[in-house]
């Protein structure tokens, strides 16, 4: 499989010229370029949580809606916690 | 795009003794179809209301110009997330070891650019190593 990053960046690019599937309109392109620079100038990056901070405990349904804590799966071992804002 | 990278890789986590979660407001009947469709065998969790995301200080709010476009694209975060002030993450990826102490993190206002998950496996090898080390030497 390629690498993740590059898969994007030829979405990025596909999205970005306008031209089918997506057909982007370049006023819509303007408008989340503005929107991302916005974010990063908002220092929201700064505030998360980093190296050497305790990870917040939560406990949360599954897709099978089965509640699943945090503490019981760091007692098996370390834990990846991946954010993802939604797949449409 | 995220999620199947992921999926590439929980074979090895695993081996190494470590899991993976993915954290998304998406309500359970999208997350239900997208597991399912991509045949992920790591749990998404459903932070209905971003409530762990705003622990981890990873939520903002869309600027209306942009809410406005995402509505045209008929991403309704209203309907998908029960998210009428149209909050998101911004994405992050953690690395926790075992006492709960954050020991990587990537976390990017652009979300076009994720950390590719070799690094994280990489992470979680000299996690998991340095934890032998330590134990052999107490």
């Amino acid at each position: 499989m390629a690498r993740l990053q590059s898969r994007l960046d030829e979405f990025k690019k596909a999205f970005k010229s306008g031209a089918p599937p997506y057909n982007a309109e370049h006023e819509a392109i303007e408008k989340m370029h503005r929107a991302t620079a916005e974010l990063k100038s908002s220092g929201i990056e700064q505030q998360a949580l980093k190296i050497g901070d305790c990870a917040p405990r939560f406990t949360l349904f599954n897709q099978d809606h089965v509640q699943v804590s945090s503490s019981d799966l760091l007692r098996q071992g370390p834990l990846v916690i991946s954010f993802f804002r939604g797949h449409w | 795009m995220e999620l199947e990278a992921l999926q590439g890789i929980i074979s090895e986590v695993r081996a190494l003794g470590a899991q993976i979660v993915v954290l998304t407001p998406e309500l359970e009947r999208y997350t239900r179809a997208l597991h399912k469709k991509l045949n992920l065998t790591f749990d998404m969790l459903t932070d209905l209301h971003l409530k762990t995301a705003e622990q981890f200080r990873l939520v903002f709010t869309l600027p209306d110009y942009l809410r406005d476009l995402y509505k045209s694209f008929g991403n309704a975060l209203d309907r998908l997330h029960d998210e009428p002030e149209y909050r998101l993450p911004i994405p992050a990826r953690y690395v926790v070891d075992k006492q709960g102490i954050i020991r990587a993190a990537d976390v990017n206002a652009d979300y076009t650019i994720r950390l590719e998950p070799s690094e994280t496996l990489r992470q979680l090898r000299m996690l998991t190593g340095s934890l032998a080390a330590l134990s052999l030497r107490a």
